[in-house]
């Protein structure tokens, strides 16, 4: 991944119900980059992530991924993998018929790499298993598999390790590690502080609280 | 020229100087409204010569004609505003096409109240399935599933968008529904159709006609205004202009 | 749009038929309950209305429309309810990926397994009442084709009310009023047959209707998509 990419939000605005959330959040990022976005319940962390993936508009401002919106880039939806509170897993379907849509839906068709991915997650002996089947850790680490499955640049995590054991903690810790060194850049939300010695040196925070304009004082009528 | 309407277009667009030009509006409506309805009324109730078939019974057309109008009047208004809301995310548009809902489905009950009552003496019965008076039945469906819709979310911008959407296919289904009931109507019975107008009117009977219709668009106007105010301050009870105004009104 | 995009446009489509068509297979209720409910409504007519079994003859058609109606209104709430559920809505909504393909290809599938079996049914139950041949043909045409419009429609409504709780009623209010002209061209198609008349303008006009809703409604359908769900 030599190639630079870059992602850059512009004075974005997010308005819920009669509160202003957030307004003028700038933001730039680059690979390798790791940005945490912290902020008190109902700040709009999750609305935030939702807005980069383009799930959500601002209500004002842009999302720019290289330089175009990415309403109008090509590459957007197969250079950014999120990672929701809804996984995007069928219970019906069993570990691998999920990521085998997945790796499809990537442009990809590489059996082994999906085991390997498997295995890397330490969860390969569960793949013939309905999804319905599995506990929610398991199905936490399935999600993951789908962020490894793809070759994606750009991580969006919705508190990913809720839910993990430590030791499936430190695994997908270093999983963020690795693809950041390889050029990777991860924006997530998640309450606790992260462990791994090497993410906390990447970290950049945006606090969501402290942009807050005031539940009372919405700037409206300047539209 | 161009940039003049586009710079009004703007202004009214934001719930301010909606707020402060509807001001302006809401009694020069409500005086047209007031003096054509009454003229109207004269004219068609008094002046106006009674129907060689039907007798007095046909005045009700002076209500029922221009409430008929307006119900479809209303609709188109909704769909262009929703479409202006959804393209230029205009606050203002979401707020007219959502206070017209109500209205438009009022216009809408009485064109079916009110042709009901007038098939009474006409058919015999206060129903019957006849071509014209069950589009508007459609269409009075079309606006309680918009007024539903809109009411089912919790959050207004979704509700906003989702009604317009709504509202916007509802208009491209308006000429289908018309026709398809025309052609189902074709099938079952005969000819009852409503003799309402047309070039065999007489000036005497037309002229009411025309002034009452013409009063119902004031009256929607009026009422429109009215009730987008209304909304547009509740919606920015927050913002420093609907404080300002508040002040101002306990200083009186 | 590039030829490369073009082709990845009609592989994704391609990949979404047949996830949806595999997902069907895991969940068959999706198929049978609305051939139940079907069936059960079409039965409570004869019990409302009486065996006359002259009576029913002539309107057996006209109810197998109204149940059919009744069947795909009843099955909309499920079309993207699941994939709201599970976030998988979410992951097609990222970036610009072709939402209308996706609709479309879904829809498609909703087709084959609700539509055309709900056709094949109602005419075995239509041929019971002993009704001509050439009426069934005019009756399994109608449905055909007025059951993509149906679905496609319907979709809309879907769309529109996926974020909203318990939406079964309110889809029903939202779409029934747009379902009118199909109802009244399908059912009208069959009375018309009956009576002697030609039906070439309805099964004609049910023809442009559903190729005007595969044109529009996939749009329409991405679009309430992107707007409620945020």
């Amino acid at each position: 991944m030599s190639v630079k990419n870059h992602l850059s939000l512009e004075s974005i605005r997010c308005v819920r119900g009669d509160n202003t959330l957030f307004s003028e959040l700038s933001i730039d990022a680059e690979n390798g980059d790791l940005l945490r976005i912290r902020g008190e319940n109902g700040s709009g962390k999750t609305s935030l992530l939702r807005i980069i993936a383009g799930i959500a508009l601002a209500d004002a401002g842009k999302v720019l991924w290289n330089k175009k919106t990415i309403q109008e880039s090509d590459s957007f939806a197969t250079d950014i993998a999120y990672l929701a509170h809804r996984d995007g897993i069928k219970s019906e379907l069993t570990a691998i018929e999920n990521l085998k849509f997945y790796q499809q839906l990537y442009n990809q068709n590489d059996t082994e790499k999906l085991m390997n991915v498997l295995d890397a997650l330490d969860i390969s002996h569960i793949y013939p298993l309905p999804a319905r089947q599995l506990s929610f850790g398991q199905r936490r680490r399935l999600g993951f598999a789908r962020l490894l499955l793809s070759s994606t640049k750009l991580w969006l995590l919705d508190e990913p390790f809720t839910g993990i054991d430590v030791s499936g903690r430190e695994l997908l810790e270093q999983h963020c590690v690795d693809f950041l060194n390889q050029g990777g850049m991860i924006v997530m939300t998640h309450h606790a502080e992260l462990e791994h010695s090497e993410l906390i040196q990447r970290e950049q925070s945006v606090d969501l609280t402290s942009l807050n304009i005031g539940r009372f004082q919405s700037e409206m009528e300047t539209i | 020229m161009w940039q003049a309407i586009k710079n009004f277009y703007h202004r009214m667009g934001t719930p301010r100087e909606f707020y402060r030009i509807a001001g302006y509006w809401i009694p020069i409506f409500g005086v047209c409204f007031a003096v054509l309805f009454i003229v109207g009324a004269y004219l068609g109730l008094v002046v106006a010569p009674a129907d060689y078939q039907q007798g007095d019974s046909f005045r009700i057309i002076y209500v029922h004609v221009p409430a008929a109008w307006m119900s479809l009047f209303v609709y188109v208004v909704m769909a262009f505003a929703g479409a202006i809301g959804l393209i230029w995310r205009m606050k203002m548009a979401f707020i007219v096409m959502i206070t017209s809902a109500s209205i438009g489905a009022t216009f809408t009950f009485i064109a079916l109240a009110t042709g009901s009552l007038w098939g009474k003496p006409t058919w015999g019965t206060w129903w019957q399935w006849e071509a014209r008076l069950t589009s508007e039945l459609v269409l009075l469906f079309l606006y309680i599933g918009i007024m539903v819709l809109y009411s089912a979310f919790t959050e207004r911008k979704t509700a906003e968008k989702a009604a317009a959407i709504l509202c916007i296919v509802g208009v491209i289904n308006i000429p289908i529904i018309h026709y398809s009931v025309e052609w189902w109507n074709s099938l079952h019975q005969g000819s009852t159709v409503i003799r309402e107008g047309g070039p065999a009117m007489p000036a005497s009977m037309l002229t009411p006609l025309l002034l009452m219709a013409l009063s119902f668009q004031f009256f929607y106007g009026w009422l429109l205004f009215i009730k987008a105010r209304t909304q547009a301050l509740t919606q920015e009870q927050g913002s420093s202009w609907v404080k300002q105004i508040i002040e101002s009104k306990q200083v009186k | 749009m590039t030829a490369k995009q073009s082709t990845s446009h009609f592989s994704s489509f391609t990949l979404f038929l047949r996830r949806e068509c595999f997902l069907l297979w895991n969940n068959q209720e999706n198929v049978i309950q609305p051939l139940f409910f079907f069936l059960i409504t079409i039965s409570l007519f004869p019990f409302s209305l009486g065996s006359d079994p002259e009576l029913l003859k002539i309107i057996m058609p006209s109810i197998a429309w109204v149940a059919i109606v009744l069947a795909i209104m009843m099955s909309l709430n499920s079309l993207f309810r699941d994939d709201f559920e599970d976030g998988s809505l979410e992951q097609w909504l990222i970036g610009n990926r072709s939402l209308a393909l996706i609709a479309l290809a879904k829809i498609m599938v909703y087709w084959l397994f609700n539509g055309v079996f709900l056709a094949i049914l109602a005419c075995i139950v239509c041929l019971s009442t002993n009704i001509s041949f050439e009426q069934i043909k005019v009756l399994f045409a109608s449905l055909l084709l007025g059951t993509i419009s149906l679905q496609l429609i319907g979709g809309i409504g879907a769309a529109l009310t996926v974020t909203i709780q318990r939406s079964g009623l309110l889809i029903a209010i939202i779409v029934m009023p747009l379902f009118i002209p199909i109802l009244i061209f399908g059912a009208g198609a069959v009375t018309r047959s009956i009576a002697g008349e030609s039906v070439a303008g309805a099964l004609y006009t049910l023809a442009t209707l559903a190729v005007l809703s595969i044109t529009f409604a996939p749009f329409g359908i991405s679009f309430a998509l992107r707007n409620t769900i945020e």
